[in-house]
């Protein structure tokens, strides 16, 4: 992969979306169908109207091909974003989101928008939220301590990011910290 | 096309062109004024040769009358409104007057109250009628005001100014206060002595209050909803040439009169269409500037330039509903129909013979009790106790009437903006959106694999319809050219020769209609020449008191009477669930309904009981399980399913979910407008607020989990119970579909599945110390295994006393099979009352339904091989060929589950053990079986063997 050094060691955002595909999601069928196996499990069976569970990228494939509406989650609506943003912007700490709600956020909108209420305004405020979270995160790494390392409530999508970073930066923060001890211990 | 009547009509000249006012009144009185300024009172029952009573007193041109409760009132280019006494031409007073404007409208409001007055001021006054003092004035005009008119509330007054602007005000409160300002509607006219200034261009609210009508710039009429004060829709016609002159809108809102150089049209309100038209005959410059209903008889009446008052007795045919009467018929469409008719033309309050003398005038009191007759169907908007018996002292104190609720089609909307459902169930949904000229019909499915969607335009303005699993059904009324008729339109034969047309003789109009037939067991997209299984049932209900059920092909079958109104119905697979009025309603707030279900096969009720609705409550929704149960939905939110319906008069109203209790209806304000029922799920459209009804675009179906209304609230047990009551009801209705078999291995697995919640009560009994608790919940066990878990519950809590008396259940159970004790309580029930097995379908040859691996989830079948079976002394070669034969019966069980698969006993049981652990002592389990196989003898109760 043509990528530089730095991102190698990272995984990229399509690969996160792949992973968070497996996540399972409410769907209104339009087609019917008996339960069915595939690998990850046996899934179905499906009876419109009534809701099914399925994995993302069944519901995306589906979904594609016109054959059912997705349910988006609770939490991807402006009532829930609105609220997490207002508390993301006034409170120090991450707030609690899915932890891969950027992965899902984005897989429904791209595919199935017209199954969300007001897409654009969802996704302005989305863009917000991770601005926010952002800069927490930009913050949080000036204040990067060898010896403390919790990340309560950040996604995965902000791990990734961070990531490279980070690795690096902590292996260079222990050797130096190390050094005065193995120095000592010659 | 209209029909053009040609009648004989009566009419009185007086001289006095430019006549601008003339009122009706109940009283059969009109009141008539011009520039002679003499106000006119005419007895509408006199013929053409009567000499009118005269009122003198004003001064100049009379230009306004209006009539309230015990007065009426004439305004005149003097600037004086003066005040008369009911039925006479006495001078009262004044109520205002002496500025010099002269005044162009007047209105009393619907309560009799206050009077608005426009004059050539750019204000308009409300003026308190007892207390000619308090006036409140309205400004927000430059130019006079022409007309003021009435919401039927009386809390809106529209005001239509020269400057061509309508402004609606809130007068509800002390200050009133502009609501909107309508622009670009009603013409603008600013000369007071141009022809035009005389036309009628006043604001006209239908009797519901959710719309008015006025006439516009381009010669037509506009309908203005109060929701959007936008303009929804257009009356045109092409017949219909030059301005709108006046207008009028019969007093129980279903017609509409206007008046232009063409002649006089009478509109329905209800399709927008010209129903009937008088040609006029005058002179071209006689323009007519008012018209007016009758608020008690079949009569119009209109004064034109020329000076002459014309009446028209009859204008609407008696084949038509009346423009008088609340007919139920009408109030399926126009909803919430006040009780006190609005009249139009200068809106004054009609409703005013309350305090008239009853002996002098004994029609009034027959009206009213036409009136109480006629309620049966109308709106279920009750009117406040007080104002009814102040309106109609004498009669209705003593009969306290509940309305009836009107006839529906169960998931049907009414319009709104122009678009409604005219069904929403589990099949599909059928939208229509109104084109003024025609409908554009679109039917969806929700299962688009099995149904292909279709639209289509369709000018016969449908407004029933019914989707059945079958076919499409649709039902239009009768128009001028056309008798109502009904069409059935089959799935997989769109637009070919499947469809056909059941014509309803004139006269006759469909009130109900349903499709019904069994579920699909193969795609319906494919076109076909006919499908073996048929295409369903088809049921009107028409307004002659009876049902015609009809095959789906269009066979007549037979014409059941019904003994009581007609509410609304549903079909299912094998019967029409009716639900009729029995009687009238009762007097305390009950609507008395009564539930029938007719088998289509033999015509025989299979169950008549009265809805279980509390009083004062209505039916909202009739619909069909999953299981194929009727269910309803009343107005307090309560869902009935009726489970054992296959018991002739046997079944009982289960109540299934009471969406009051819900968890997520907390702090919320909201409501379910059902969909459908299914084993677990209540399928609804979830309402916000005060939402009545699902709008557009199409709202997502949700699922609500039912749940008996249990009142125990033992987080552990209660949910356990209740999943159990309702399981062990749902492998009911499983059973009464099997006839004698009783058990298949589906109702095996899930009753396997219950034994084990059972097993978790009968632990948490003994945990809690429960003893009784604990054996009575182990007699409802259904397998002999599952005796044993309970069995092994017990020692684990040492209680060797329980232990004990659950063996000695077990041996009871073990003693006479359940299954024979339940079949021979059906023998008992045998005869006429036998369960009415579902109807069997002749088999799909053609079936693309087969084996697919993938969809598979059972054992794999077992290979028999003798040469790895453990030894066994004696004949183990025949027994294990045996059992693999078994083995391969068994899987052609599965797929095929033709009656003609009937077994025996035995066998049956030994599936039941099958398939209670298909995974454990899978050997012990066949080594039994040999043992049985070798055994014959013992072959008749292998349990015992055990």
């Amino acid at each position: 992969m043509a990528l530089p050094i730095s991102l190698r060691s990272s995984v990229t955002p399509p690969e996160l979306e792949l992973i968070a595909s497996e996540q399972l999601i409410e769907i209104i069928p339009l087609i019917s169908m008996d339960k069915t196996a595939f690998i990850s499990g046996a899934y179905g069976p499906l009876r419109p109207p009534a809701k099914c569970r399925l994995p993302i990228w069944m519901a995306t494939n589906l979904k594609l091909k016109k054959k059912c509406h997705i349910v988006p989650p609770e939490w991807l609506n402006i009532d829930f974003l609105q609220d997490r943003l207002t508390r993301e912007t006034s409170q120090p700490e991450f707030c609690a989101m899915p932890f891969r709600f950027a992965e899902v956020a984005k897989i429904i909108l791209d595919v199935a928008s017209d199954d969300v209420e007001n897409p654009d305004k969802i996704r302005s405020l989305l863009k917000d939220l991770r601005e926010a979270r952002q800069a927490k995160s930009r913050e949080g790494i000036t204040k990067l301590d060898h010896s403390e390392l919790t990340l309560p409530n950040l996604c995965s999508m902000e791990i990734n990011e961070i990531r490279p970073f980070f690795i690096r930066s902590m292996g260079v923060l222990t050797q130096l910290v190390r050094e005065p001890s193995a120095a000592g211990d010659i | 096309m209209p029909c053009i009547l040609q009648r004989r009509l009566v009419s009185n000249t007086y001289q006095n062109p430019r006549p601008v006012a003339g009122v009706l009144t109940r009283h059969r009185l009109a009141y008539t004024g011009g520039n002679d300024t003499l106000v006119r009172v005419w007895k509408m029952d006199k013929g053409s040769d009567e000499e009118p009573d005269v009122a003198y007193e004003a001064g100049e041109s009379i230009t306004a009358v209006a009539t309230g409760e015990d007065c009426w009132l004439s305004g005149s280019e003097d600037s004086e409104v003066r005040r008369y006494g009911r039925n006479s031409t006495a001078l009262e007073g004044l109520v205002t007057g002496g500025n010099g404007a002269a005044v162009r409208s007047l209105a009393i409001d619907p309560k009799g109250k206050r009077v608005a007055v426009s004059s050539e001021e750019p204000v308009v006054k409300l003026i308190d009628l007892q207390d000619t003092l308090k006036v409140s004035l309205l400004s927000g005009y430059t130019k006079c005001v022409r007309k003021v008119t009435w919401h039927p509330s009386g809390s809106l007054l529209t005001t239509s100014g020269a400057d061509g602007k309508i402004i609606v005000w809130d007068v509800s409160e002390d200050e009133p206060k502009q609501e909107k300002v309508i622009e670009g509607v009603i013409p603008a006219v600013s000369d007071s002595e141009a022809p035009e200034f005389v036309h009628d261009c006043s604001a006209v609210w239908h009797t519901s209050g959710q719309h008015f009508y006025a006439p516009t710039r381009t010669h037509e009429i506009a309908i203005i909803s109060r929701s959007s004060w936008t303009k929804t829709s257009t009356l045109t016609d092409d017949s219909s040439l030059g301005d709108v002159t006046a207008l009028a809108l019969s007093p129980n809102g279903l017609y509409l009169a206007s008046a232009s150089q063409a002649g006089v049209f009478i509109w329905s309100t209800h399709n927008r269409r010209v129903l009937f038209r008088y040609v006029h005959p005058g002179t071209p410059n006689a323009t007519i500037t008012h018209l007016a209903w009758s608020p008690s008889q079949n009569l119009l009446a209109w004064t034109d330039t020329e000076g002459i008052l014309t009446r028209w007795p009859q204008p609407v045919p008696a084949s038509s509903p009346d423009p008088v009467k609340l007919s139920s018929v009408a109030a399926v469409t126009t909803v919430p129909v006040k009780r006190k008719p609005e009249l139009s033309l200068f809106d004054e309050d009609a409703a005013d013979d309350g305090k008239t003398n009853p002996e002098a005038e004994p029609d009034v009191d027959l009206d009213n009790d036409d009136w109480i007759l006629d309620d049966i169907g109308i709106g279920m908007d009750d009117e406040p106790e007080e104002q009814r018996s102040k309106k109609d002292g004498f009669v209705k104190e003593m009969v306290s009437v509940t309305k009836a609720q009107p006839p529906f089609q169960p998931g049907s909307t009414p319009w709104t903006n122009k678009k409604r459902y005219l069904d929403y169930n589990m099949i599909g949904v059928i939208e229509v959106t109104d084109q003024d000229t025609h409908h554009i019909v679109n039917v969806e499915f929700h299962d688009k694999t099995t149904r292909k969607a279709i639209h289509f335009t369709d000018h016969f303005k449908y407004d029933l319809a019914s989707l059945g699993e079958r076919g499409a059904l649709f039902a239009c009324p009768p128009e001028n050219d056309h008798p109502a008729h009904v069409t059935y339109k089959p799935y997989g034969t769109w637009a070919s020769q499947g469809e056909w047309t059941y014509e309803l003789p004139k006269g006759v109009r469909a009130v109900g209609i349903a499709a019904g037939g069994p579920r699909a067991t193969k795609s319906q997209r494919v076109m076909s020449d006919g499908d073996i299984q048929g295409y369903g049932n088809v049921v009107v209900a028409t307004n002659q008191h009876e049902i015609t059920l009809l095959s789906g092909t269009g066979i007549e079958r037979i014409s059941l009477g019904l003994d009581g109104d007609y509410v609304t119905m549903v079909a299912g697979t094998e019967f029409a669930f009716v639900v009729t009025r029995d009687g009238a309603t009762t007097i305390d707030g009950s609507q008395n309904l009564m539930g029938t279900i007719w088998e289509f096969d033999d015509f025989s009720v299979l169950q008549k009981q009265k809805l279980p609705i509390p009083k004062g409550s209505t039916l909202k929704w009739v619909g069909i399980t999953e299981d194929g149960a009727p269910a309803l939905y009343d107005s307090n939110g309560v869902l009935y399913t009726m489970p054992r319906f296959r018991m002739p008069l046997r079944a009982s109203w289960v109540r299934s979910l009471d969406t009051n209790t819900l968890e997520r209806r907390e702090g919320k304000d909201e409501s379910y407008w059902p969909v459908g029922v299914t084993a677990d799920n209540f399928m609804c459209l979830i309402l916000k607020g005060r939402q009545e009804y699902p709008g557009f675009p199409r709202p997502l179906i949700q699922e609500l989990p039912i749940r008996y209304p249990f009142r125990r609230r033992d987080p552990k047990e209660g949910p356990l119970e209740e999943h159990f009551a309702r399981e062990s009801m749902l492998l009911n209705i499983k059973r009464d579909a099997l006839g004698d078999e009783l058990t298949t291995d589906e109702i095996s697995r899930r009753e396997l599945a219950l034994d084990k919640e059972l097993i978790q009560l009968i632990q948490n009994a003994c945990k809690n110390d429960r003893l009784p608790r604990a054996l009575e919940l182990t007699s409802m066990l259904h397998h002999t295994a599952s005796f044993d878990m309970a069995t092994k519950v017990a020692g684990f809590y040492h209680l060797v006393g329980l232990q004990e008396k659950m063996e000695a259940l077990k041996e009871d159970r073990m003693s006479d099979d359940r299954l024979e004790i339940a079949r021979e309580k059906r023998k008992r029930w045998m005869g006429d009352s036998d369960p009415v097995p579902p109807p069997r379908l002749p088999e799909e040859r053609s079936s693309t339904r087969r084996h697919n691996p993938f969809q598979d989830f059972g054992p794999p079948p077992a290979i028999s091989r003798p040469g790895l079976a453990p030894a066994r002394p004696g004949d183990s070669h025949r027994a294990s060929t045996m059992t693999s034969s078994r083995h391969a019966e068994d899987s052609e069980m599965h797929q095929d589950s033709s009656p003609a698969g009937k077994r025996k006993r035995p066998e049956d049981e030994h599936d039941i053990r099958q398939s209670l652990s298909p995974e454990v002592e899978n050997a012990s389990k066949r080594r039994f079986s040999v043992e049985a196989a070798s055994k014959p003898t013992a072959g008749s109760n292998p349990k015992a063997s055990e």
